[in-house]
């Protein structure tokens, strides 16, 4: 129990670093928003003073340029502490809350989808060539795993948008469900957004599931020719069993923190992919925010994006032990 | 490769036994590599008594796990096994093990003929109970799971495990000598008549390998057990094994009764070997280790393959491979040539008081 609370302390320390870096960050960078909101608004009201375009610069942002930098971060703190991530400044009024509130469930969405299917080819095909061990589908499953790994996310989007969206029109350009379609649990929105994650999705999925085969490839040879499994075919047990039950549990169970950790990864690169595809998601809002210097955004969707990778891979801490038994004994008394 | 092909005298003359429970005849494993033919077992035949306990002695890399593997038809891939193994139950059948069906051989091992590998820490999977591992090996031999788990509890408490305890741990959960005798509880499980047992006793320390050994003796009379045991152990297996039979080369080179290899060895490996044995009762100096190494599976040399390193080695060696003959008695019989010179040419380094003991018992 006492491995738990540590690692969630860890977790937590981790994420109040990051909201401190971000927020030296925001009122040490030179023309950072603060100062241009200030020019700003004077050039529209000449008429206030500089005390008064501060106070309200700061209302806007969450941030008092005036007070010493120690309290204004206190400030900031509690803030955050209260669930408080300020408000935009290119979306005025609306918070920064409200814009994570309905992107975040579309990254998410993204993520799902892309993981299931990278697992589920990765798993699937890795066992398969590790079962044909030098095999010609072996062979050349690995030598398209290792090209497409090398491949870039986002260059396979690029791709996949040129041919399948541009030149064929089979898919959706941009988007996440179509156009006059109003969002609810209609057979026609969760169609629509479906055919829309198609594209992004398959970036993702072509160029990570190698990466997964390969992994899944080198565990059940490994696994394969480990003493237990022919001591369990000699017990003559069916195929079927020693397939799941002894190659495939013990080969996927490493792969558990690799997964979990991609999902961390997952959410990094939606920056990217989002832009390209247009999608409005977390990862939109935030390169947008880049975009327009918009600092409580950028703050926000950061901390967020932080926050989601440093809970993946504390599930995957906290769920190893509930799955391989031999880790089980480790995290009661600090095995690392 | 030609130079195997002289090699074929060895099995025509095998000690023969009054009711044998296992045959095997010209046994042979080769394995097709880049650089030739590895022929890792070669032309080995012999009988193994109905309750006995046969002791299979030889180095490293000398075709002892082959030959365990062959009782059982479970020659590793891509390893080819030929020859004959005639299983006999005791009921006047005699089942050809090789040639069996797939089906058949999956419920004539572990059922009829069981084994225990090396490297018992290797043989549990590692994310399944160790009761499961019983259960579902019941299970695949249609068992009565009930039953079969009541003998398994038994079996354990019989090799002075807690039963319940060990069923319900993981294999990781257990010390080495723990797994090791819950790996040769699993094995006789499904009381099988016969237990071949490769090094069972090769990673643990030396109080728990004797240990080991009073208990298989205790379980080979309790459940009325063929044990074939295979080391590289003499000393160690001499206090448990009736009759002994020697490895060299891919080959056998010396069988007979316990007390008749330790005190009266007539093949020059085999006295070699056991002047090569670590005694405490021996200063270390005595030790004689053999010159020479032990021959590569792909090129054996022709005639008798230990002609290189043997002191008594002549041009009929180098031509001819010995056959097995018998020696001072029927059942002690060796494949040499100068088996009568042996005992002069090389004398034992110390008396072996410590076996006569033993098998005076």
């Amino acid at each position: 129990m006492n491995w738990f609370i540590k690692r969630i302390g860890q977790g937590v320390f981790t994420i109040f670093t990051v909201a401190s870096l971000t927020f030296v960050l925001i009122r040490v960078m030179p023309g950072g928003p603060a100062q241009q909101m200030v020019a700003d608004m004077r050039q529209r009201q000449p008429s206030l003073s500089t005390e008064q375009l501060n106070v309200m610069a700061a209302q806007r942002i969450g941030v008092d340029l005036n007070r010493p930098i120690h309290e204004a971060y206190i400030d900031y703190m509690l803030n955050l502490a209260g669930g408080s991530l300020g408000q935009s400044i290119q979306y005025h009024p609306e918070t920064v809350a409200d814009i994570i509130a309905r992107s975040l469930p579309w990254t998410a969405f993204v993520m799902s989808i892309s993981l299931l299917f990278v697992f589920i080819l990765g798993i699937g095909l890795g066992a398969i060539m590790a079962y044909k061990e030098g095999s010609k589908f072996d062979v050349g499953s690995s030598i398209i795993a290792i090209f497409l790994s090398s491949v870039p996310y986002y260059v396979a989007g690029v791709v996949l948008i040129y041919v399948l969206a541009l030149e064929l029109s089979l898919f959706p350009l941009n988007g996440r469900y179509p156009k006059g379609v109003d969002p609810g649990f209609t057979l026609e929105f969760i169609g629509g957004a479906l055919y829309h994650v198609i594209l992004p999705a398959a970036s993702f999925v072509i160029t990570t599931w190698g990466g997964f085969a390969l992994g899944m490839r080198g565990n059940s040879v490994q696994v394969l020719g480990q003493d237990y499994i022919r001591v369990a075919k000699l017990r003559g047990l069916a195929d079927r069993r020693i397939a799941l039950r002894y190659v495939g549990r013990n080969a996927i169970l490493p792969m558990w923190t690799s997964f979990l950790i991609q999902v961390g990864f997952m959410f990094g690169a939606s920056i990217i992919l989002e832009e390209i595809f247009s999608y409005r998601g977390i990862g939109y809002y935030m390169f947008d925010s880049i975009d327009n210097r918009d600092y409580p955004l950028m703050m926000g969707t950061f901390l967020v994006i932080t926050v989601c990778v440093v809970i993946a891979v504390l599930v995957a801490d906290m769920t190893y032990g509930k799955l391989d038994p031999r880790v089980e004994a480790g995290g009661k008394d600090e095995s690392y | 490769m030609s130079t195997h092909e002289t090699t074929q005298t060895n099995s025509t003359n095998v000690p023969e036994v009054t009711d044998p429970i296992l045959e095997i005849r010209d046994a042979e494993v080769y394995f097709e590599m880049d650089r030739g033919v590895s022929r890792v077992l070669d032309n080995v035949s012999v009988d193994i008594e109905r309750g006995e306990v046969l002791g299979i002695v030889g180095e490293s890399g000398s075709g002892k796990s082959m030959l365990a593997s062959a009782l059982l038809d479970a020659v590793v891939d891509p390893g080819v096994l030929s020859g004959q193994v005639t299983y006999r139950p005791g009921d006047g059948s005699a089942i050809d093990v090789l040639g069996l069906e797939k089906e058949e051989l999956r419920q004539l091992r572990w059922e009829d003929i069981s084994m225990v590998f090396q490297g018992a820490m290797s043989s549990f999977n590692p994310t399944m109970k160790v009761g499961g591992h019983f259960e579902e090996t019941l299970e695949a031999h249609d068992y009565d799971i009930d039953e079969g788990m009541e003998r398994a509890r038994e079996l354990l408490a019989d090799l002075y495990l807690e039963p319940e305890r060990v069923l319900d741990s993981f294999p990781h959960e257990l010390s080495g000598g723990m797994q090791q005798r819950a790996l040769i509880a699993l094995s006789v499980v499904l009381e099988p008549n016969v237990l071949v047992m490769d090094e069972p006793t090769a990673a643990l320390d030396l109080l728990m390998q004797r240990s080991i050994l009073t208990l298989l003796e205790d379980l080979k009379e309790k459940y009325d057990l063929t044990l074939v045991f295979i080391t590289h152990d003499l000393p160690l297996i001499a206090e448990l094994a009736d009759r002994l039979a020697v490895m060299y080369a891919f080959e056998l080179v010396e069988i007979g009764t316990s007390d008749e290899i330790l005190n009266d060895a007539a093949h020059p490996y085999t006295r070699s070997l056991l002047n090569a044995t670590p005694n405490l009762d021996a200063p270390l100096s005595e030790m004689q280790a053999i010159e020479g190494a032990a021959p590569d599976p792909v090129n054996v040399p022709t005639g008798c393959s230990y002609h290189p390193r043997c002191p008594l080695s002549d041009e009929e060696c180098v031509a001819e491979d010995p056959a097995f003959r018998p020696t001072f008695t029927e059942s002690h019989q060796v494949a040499c040539f100068h088996w009568q010179d042996s005992a002069e040419v090389i004398p034992f380094n110390i008396d072996r008081p410590e076996a006569h003991e033993v098998d005076d018992e």
